[in-house]
């Protein structure tokens, strides 16, 4: 019967027979008590709206003066400090000179490599700060496809498949490591800039 | 398990409780709240949690329903707002942050014993164990596609993520699930005590 269990249909069957709360957590009564005590987390959507205005405009200012600031003002010892702070958060590849000043320079993709932006990666916060729209959904849609690499190579090892198919699934894989490296990396430049 | 969707509330009733009458607005309290803490608890897994996105969902939609216009069922309705204020919360960073402090075996074990009942049987003990060693995203996409009947596509909107990402979600909880019931053959079965 166990067996059965671990098979989608039978799972999925027994998972709508799982019996529901008889009760809700509190009564009505409760319930109102509650709602006098507690405003809601989120405010109203006119609220909202004013707050999500407020915050374009204050962002867009902030935006214009940190460009005018970044012309203005361009000293040696603020120049010397951002590339210290940007050094120790490059990712591994890009610390090796001028020929290899970018995370997508013209590197051989080894395991190591691979493994190293991994790491590299897993040590950055998993929200930004500061977040663009752009590189975001960037970053969503290729950790995504990894996901679904990663899918791909756990079945065909299982399958024991042929041994190209596992390696043009490394491969994607290596690209699309490689690739999330660079967004990212795109991401802590920002960052660091502003 | 009762679906939320499938609750069917009779006109005359949500069109007093929409006036504001209190008694209305009671019975709708009182047929639709189990069917959400369920689908929130199951959802978010944590009961003081789940308390509190409870609370917040029910005062949304208690707000929000003279804006109801009968396009879709009122429990489908509901569960629109329930869903969203559980996946917004699983999404925050506070709630990554305590899934990262908090012990793996201290949480299943705890949720586990607070979701088993005495109408339990072994093999919905089990069931409750496997999906336990779920993450929060894996569990929820598994409930809403398995239970509520969530489409691929639904999902991924609810979530702001794409298609694949709900099918690698589901594909990926399934075998693990598979994995734990092939392995618990191993281990002596639960029995009711």
């Amino acid at each position: 019967m166990q067996r059965d269990l671990g098979q989608p249909a039978a799972f999925a069957r027994l998972l709508r027979s799982l019996p529901d709360e008889a009760l809700p957590p509190y009564g009505w009564r409760e319930f109102q008590q509650r709602a006098g005590r507690r405003p809601l987390a989120r405010t109203s959507r006119y609220g909202t709206g004013a707050l999500a205005a407020v915050t374009a405009i204050a962002a867009g200012i902030v935006a214009v003066s940190l460009r005018v600031d970044q012309h203005a003002q361009q000293a040696q010892w603020s120049q010397q400090a951002s590339r210290a702070v940007l050094a120790a958060r490059e990712p591994p590849d890009t610390r090796g000179g001028a020929a290899n000043a970018r995370p997508g320079a013209d590197v051989p993709f080894g395991a190591a490599r691979t493994e190293a932006l991994e790491r590299w990666l897993a040590s950055l916060p998993d929200n930004p700060p500061l977040v663009q729209v752009g590189p975001r959904a960037a970053v969503t849609g290729l950790e995504d496809r990894l996901a679904e690499v990663d899918d791909l190579l756990s079945a065909e090892r299982m399958d024991q498949a042929r041994p190209t198919h596992l390696l043009a699934l490394q491969q994607e894989r290596r690209l699309l490591v490689s690739s999330l490296a660079q967004v990212r990396y795109a991401e802590e430049l920002v960052d660091e800039s502003r | 398990m009762t679906r939320l969707a499938d609750i069917v509330v009779e006109d005359a009733l949500l069109a007093d409780a929409c006036a504001g009458r209190e008694p209305a607005q009671r019975a709708l309290y009182e047929a639709l709240a189990p069917a959400t803490a369920s689908l929130i608890r199951r959802l978010v897994g944590h009961r003081a949690l789940a308390e509190d996105i409870f609370q917040d969902t029910m005062m949304i939609f208690f707000q929000r329903l003279p804006e109801f216009r009968c396009e879709a069922p009122l429990g489908a309705w509901l569960r629109r707002i329930a869903v969203s204020r559980c996946l917004m919360y699983l999404r925050s960073p506070w709630q990554r942050a305590r899934l990262c402090l908090e012990p793996v075996d201290c949480g299943v074990a705890a949720e586990v014993a607070a979701l088993i009942t005495p109408g339990y049987t072994g093999e919905l003990i089990d069931l409750e164990r496997a999906l336990a060693t779920l993450t929060p995203t894996a569990r929820a996409v598994v409930w809403m596609y398995e239970v509520e009947g969530y489409s691929h596509e639904e999902i991924a909107r609810e979530f702001g993520r794409s298609v694949s990402f709900s099918k690698s979600q589901l594909a990926r909880a399934h075998r693990r699930l598979h994995a734990w019931f092939v392995s618990a053959e191993q281990r002596p079965t639960c029995s009711v005590i």
